[in-house]
Order: C-alpha cells, then sequence, then structure tokens
C-alpha cells in the first residue's frame, strides 16, 4: 500500500515538469507547424490546419541536404571524439594510477571555463592572422600573403571545435564503464592463453560497449541540432540544419511553420536513433551483468 | 517592480509640475482622495525605464543627450535587434518595447502588425527641423508612425590594397578572384540587389523567374563568401583581421576600418547602392508614452545628428547637423540627403512578397 502511494507521489512531480515543459511545448510546435497556430500576426493567412508545411519539406532537396550534411558532420564528430576519448578513458580506468581522480578532474577542467569562450578562444587561433597561421608562417611553410584561409569559417572549424568541446564529456561514460568491469575476467582470459589484445578485443572492449554508446549517443544528439558553433566559426560552408531552426524562428523573416516543421523532424530522427541505440545498450548492460 | 522605481527614480522639475498639475486638477474636480490618486496615477504611468528596441551600437548616450537631460538618471533599457525580421520575432515571442527603429521599407508591415501605434508630432518640437521628404516618408495612411532618423546606405566595402574592383559593381560581391574572402549581410535584401546586379526592374518584386535567377546566382557565388554576417562586430573583427576583403557593409564599417589605419574604400554600385532611412516608431499601448516622445524629440535635435555623423558616418535627418570632418562628408555624401533617392540610389522600400523572399534567402543558406 505504501509502495502504491509512494510511486506516485515520487513521480507525480517529474512527470508533471514533463508533460507541462516538454509534451506541451512539443505540442504547440507541432500546431505551428501544420498552420493551426501562427506566430506574428501580420503573416497569418489561415487558421485551417494544413499540412502544406510538411509536404514543403519532404519535396524540398534544401532542406533534407542539410539535414544530411548535418548529420554527416555531427556523424564524423562523434566517431573522432569517441575514438580519441577512448584511450584516455582505458587509460584512466585501468592503468592503476592512483591519481586517476586528479587527472579526470583536470580532463574535464575546460568545462568549468564558458563554453562561449572556449569557442571564441578557436577564433584567435584559426584566424588568418590567428596562432596557427602565424606560426606557419614563421616557419616559412606558408606565406603569410597566402594563409590557410580554409582553417576558419568553415565545415572543419565546426568539426574541430565541437570535437574539441565535446572530448571531456565523452570521456567520462566511458571511464565509468571501463571502471565497473570485474578484473579477474581479464585475469581468467590470461589464464585462459588470450594475449593482451585478445583480452582487449573479447572482454574489455564488449564490456565497455554500452559506455561507448552512450558516449556517441552523447555527443551526436546535441551536435546534429548545433547552432551556437557553426554561427560562430562555421561561415556559409558550416551552417547547420540547427543553424536553420533557429534563423526561421528568430533572425531570419519569421517562418515559424516551416520552423516547427524541421524542428519536429529533428526531433523524430533523433528519437528513433535513440531508440535504436538503447537496444544496443541493454544487450550490453545484460552482457555486463 | 513599479513600487520600487518611483522611490527610487529622481524626478526632473517638468516631472514634478506635471504631477502638480494632475494633482490640481484632481482637486478641483474631485476632491482630496482623486488627488493621491490622479497623482499616483500619472507616476505609474510614466514609471519604470523607457523600453528600446535598437541596433547595437544606438546605445551610446551621445545620442539621446537630451533626454537624459530632461529625465536624469534615466537611462534608457536597450535590447538589441540585428535586422526587422528579428525585431518582429522578438516583438512576437513577447517584448514589449516602448521605442523600436525599424528602417524605412518597414514601416507598412510594422504599422500593420499590431505592435505600434503612430506617434503624437506636437510632442516632437524638434520634428520641423527634420527633412521635409523624410518625414513623409515615416508616414503611412495620413499618420506619422516613423519618425526618420539616421539615413546612410548599403553598399561595398573594400580593402584597396588587396582588391582591384572591375569597374564599380554589386558584381565585386561574387568575384571569384576573392574567394573565400567576401562577406554578404545575412538578410533576404540579398535577393534584392542581386536583383539590380542582373539588371531588373523592380527587384524589390521580382516576377516568380527573377527571382528564381536572382536565388540561382546567389546559390551559384555562395562558394566564395566567407561570412553571412548578422552581428556588425563579427564582421568589423573579421575584416579587421585579414580574414574579409570584401564586404557587404554600412558607412559606419568604412569609418571603423579608417580608425583601424586600414586601407579601405566605400564603393557606391554603378547599379545603384541601396538606401535607408531609421524610423523610431512607438509601441501599441506603451506605458510610458512622455518618456517615448521625449527620447524621440532627443535624437532629432541637432546635437544628435551631429555626434552621428562625426562619430559612425551616417546620414542624419535633421537638416541643422553637419559633420566637420570633410572626408565623412566626401566619402559617405552626408551634405547631400539627396544622394539616397532615386537615381543616385534605390531607397530601401516595401517588399510586397517578404515572406517569399525570406523563404528563399534561407533556402540559399541551407543550401
Amino acid at each position: 500500500m505504501r509502495t502504491r502511494l509512494a510511486t506516485p507521489g515520487l513521480l507525480g512531480l517529474p512527470l508533471v515538469w514533463l508533460v507541462v515543459f516538454f509534451l506541451i511545448p512539443i505540442g504547440i510546435v507541432g500546431a505551428y507547424s501544420v498552420d493551426a497556430l501562427h506566430g506574428p500576426e501580420i503573416f497569418a493567412e489561415a487558421h485551417n490546419v494544413t499540412f502544406a508545411g510538411w509536404t514543403h519539406f519532404f519535396h524540398s532537396s534544401v532542406y533534407l541536404g542539410l539535414f544530411w550534411k548535418s548529420v554527416k558532420m555531427s556523424l564524423i564528430v562523434s566517431l573522432v571524439v569517441v575514438a580519441l576519448a577512448y584511450p584516455v578513458a582505458y587509460y584512466l580506468a585501468l592503468s592503476g594510477t592512483k591519481r586517476k581522480y586528479v587527472l579526470l578532474l583536470i580532463l574535464i577542467a575546460p568545462f568549468l571555463t564558458s563554453y562561449l569562450l572556449r569557442v571564441l578562444a578557436w577564433k584567435v587561433i584559426l584566424g588568418n592572422n590567428g596562432v596557427l597561421n602565424s606560426f606557419l608562417a614563421w616557419t616559412g611553410i606558408r606565406s603569410a600573403d597566402h594563409p590557410l584561409s580554409q582553417l576558419l569559417y568553415s565545415r572543419f572549424a565546426v568539426m574541430l571545435v565541437l570535437a574539441y568541446v565535446w572530448v571531456p564529456f565523452v570521456a567520462l561514460p566511458i571511464f565509468v564503464s571501463l571502471e565497473t568491469i570485474d578484473r579477474r575476467l581479464l585475469e581468467a582470459a590470461s589464464d585462459l592463453g588470450a594475449s593482451r589484445l585478445q583480452a582487449f578485443l573479447k572482454v574489455t572492449l564488449p564490456l565497455s560497449l554500452p559506455g561507448v554508446i552512450a558516449s556517441f549517443l552523447f555527443v551526436f544528439i546535441p551536435t546534429v541540432g548545433e547552432f551556437v558553433t557553426p554561427s560562430l566559426v562555421g561561415g556559409p560552408s558550416g551552417y547547420m540544419y540547427g543553424n536553420q531552426i533557429s534563423d526561421l524562428f528568430s533572425t531570419g523573416f519569421p517562418d515559424w511553420r516551416t520552423g516547427s516543421v524541421l524542428a519536429l523532424f529533428l526531433l523524430g530522427v533523433v528519437t528513433l536513433l535513440t531508440a535504436a541505440f538503447s537496444r544496443f545498450l541493454r544487450l550490453g548492460e545484460t552482457a555486463s551483468a | 517592480m513599479e513600487e520600487q522605481d518611483l522611490t527610487t527614480r529622481r524626478f526632473s522639475r517638468e516631472d514634478l509640475l506635471k504631477l502638480g498639475a494632475a494633482a490640481g486638477a484632481a482637486a478641483v474636480v474631485g476632491g482630496p482622495a482623486a488627488i493621491a490618486d490622479a497623482a499616483r496615477t500619472q507616476l505609474v504611468k510614466e514609471s519604470g525605464r523607457l523600453q528600446v528596441l535598437d541596433w547595437v551600437g544606438y546605445e551610446v548616450k551621445q545620442l539621446y543627450g537630451p533626454y537624459l537631460k530632461k529625465y536624469p538618471g534615466q537611462k534608457p533599457k536597450f535590447t538589441f535587434m540585428t535586422n526587422e525580421a528579428n525585431a518582429l520575432a522578438k516583438l512576437s515571442a513577447g517584448l514589449k518595447p516602448d521605442v523600436v527603429r525599424p528602417y524605412v521599407g518597414y514601416v507598412p508591415d510594422f504599422a500593420e502588425s499590431g505592435f505600434f501605434q503612430p506617434w503624437d508630432p506636437k510632442l516632437i518640437p524638434n520634428l520641423k527641423q527634420l527633412n521635409p521628404s523624410m518625414v513623409k516618408a515615416g508616414q503611412y495612411k495620413g499618420k506619422q508612425w516613423g519618425i526618420p532618423q539616421d539615413w546612410g546606405f548599403d553598399a561595398i566595402l573594400y580593402r584597396t590594397d588587396k582588391v582591384q574592383p572591375h569597374g564599380k559593381s554589386w558584381g565585386l560581391l561574387f568575384d571569384d578572384r576573392y574567394k573565400g574572402k567576401i562577406a554578404w549581410f545575412d538578410d533576404l535584401n540579398a535577393l534584392v540587389w542581386a536583383g539590380y546586379y542582373l539588371g531588373f526592374k523592380k527587384p524589390y518584386d521580382q516576377t516568380d523567374s527573377e527571382l528564381k535567377r536572382s536565388q540561382a546566382l546567389l546559390k551559384s557565388k555562395k562558394k566564395n563568401v566567407r561570412m553571412f554576417w548578422s552581428s556588425e562586430t563579427d564582421m568589423q573583427n573579421a575584416f579587421a583581421s585579414g580574414d574579409l576583403w570584401v564586404a557587404y557593409a554600412w558607412p559606419a564599417d568604412w569609418v571603423a576600418m579608417k580608425a583601424k589605419k586600414l586601407k579601405v574604400a566605400y564603393m557606391y554600385p554603378k547599379e545603384g547602392a541601396i538606401s535607408w532611412i531609421g524610423m523610431l516608431m512607438l509601441g501599441k499601448n506603451s506605458p510610458r508614452r512622455q518618456h517615448a516622445h521625449a527620447y524621440a524629440n532627443a535624437w532629432s535635435s541637432a546635437q544628435t545628428g551631429a555626434w552621428l555623423e562625426n562619430n559612425y558616418g551616417y546620414g542624419h535627418s535633421n537638416t541643422k547637423a553637419r559633420p566637420t570632418s570633410k572626408d565623412l562628408i566626401k566619402a559617405l555624401k552626408l551634405n547631400t540627403p539627396t544622394s539616397i533617392t532615386e537615381p543616385q540610389a534605390h531607397i530601401d522600400r516595401d517588399i510586397p512578397r517578404r515572406a517569399l523572399y525570406a523563404r528563399m534567402w534561407e533556402e540559399v543558406k541551407a543550401s
């Protein structure tokens, strides 16, 4: 009886929170996407429900093309970041160093500074007169009159900055999954004649997979809808799907219908991906159990 | 909050006189109880700091000095807009500014938006000193919706030591020779200047096929563009650091780059620069109507005009305002307000199919 009362009591507030600040706003965005609601009234034409926004979206090679471009950029960033973070997390978790928590703290130290500041710092590094180009000019590798201009305001700049920003964050779930691995399994593998590489491939890697997948999602989901970094270092070629959503709602001429369609499509894809990957997460948990 | 404002704000002599007058009138009509009520109503009505939605750079106090003299210690509270569409988005999202500054082409749209009300010209004595044709441009359906202030151009800023233009043309913003060094302004207006470059008769009201051609041109030349700027500061920083050599820019950017000792020129394309007049508009149901009028009056003063001209290189509608620098006058045509009219330049005007232009511009960016 007490349990029956405790469950709604405990879950009630989060549930209300979820409904009020997540489900209802999504419903409102959904209403905008089918013209049931309008933004600024001067642009209102009719309040009849229409799926014109969705039809236009699915027939527009521009929006889907931009979405695909953002997915590709985000995929590359996520893969690179996971690949970079794994060895670091591996070392921290399994090397047996006593200072691992200090090292972990150092690793996540950049998080203590402003996100904006970290992104803007890259502008100083990557600009035509920035640290990198000045160094190249100083060493004579590149003439000062012809700096590497694709370093900044480019797709490369966006991916570099995103990778930099997310590496420490990604190392954490991998570290946790590696730390929880029962060391006796590795000893057993060694006793049974497995080489260190074999033990890694057959034992450590599969058991850390849930952490890897969680990390991958941690990066992929926010970066595919990213708009701050591209707007600061992206330029036209680094323009992403999130920028288009932001522009449709705010800086561009208000077109909330199209903006809502784009936002909901992104939400749908991300939900599907999460659902698909969560199967792997559960499989991984079963394996580790 | 209102209470706090009442107790903490300083009153000018005019405030006190107004209060006295309100109280006096109430005493005659309604007796002592009404005195307090009337005085309180008047205060509450005009309490709190003036809310201004404006472009970055226009928050400096030299631009509304007479207002601060009238209401000492009551610096307006500023929110910034990156363009008119952005302002509309903010208004739709619930921002309630007393004063907003769109440019002349947007006056009808803004007037019809339901977010604004016409000004009372009697409360703006300096209006008499403003250029009559510009004042007329601020009228819509017989009412004064916009009070003209700053004027200037959208044209091309370029580095004279790095760039050799083939004649004076908008084409410089497409020039393949300067790939990766060019900046366009992030605004649907890009379709308009592309239309002028292509020689269309009415770039503000292009036919479907013309719009497609303008869009195709922009899409094909996007590869040369390093930056679509919406923050003037970002663009200036990139220009100053050498990341940009050619930019769609305003006269103030020329002034800023000159100040940084860069070799720059401000080019008026042969197809015609785009010109504009900033219009102060009054928020609907503004609770600070008197303050808003005083603010518009301050902006309309010759003193403000001269400061704007000397420091930003923009023209001002006050006919008595004149810049001191001859360089400025020559480069930015500040002593000839007619330079912003046809055929010298194409004044910013209402775009009947603005929503379509906007969508097509978004597609250029997304392509």
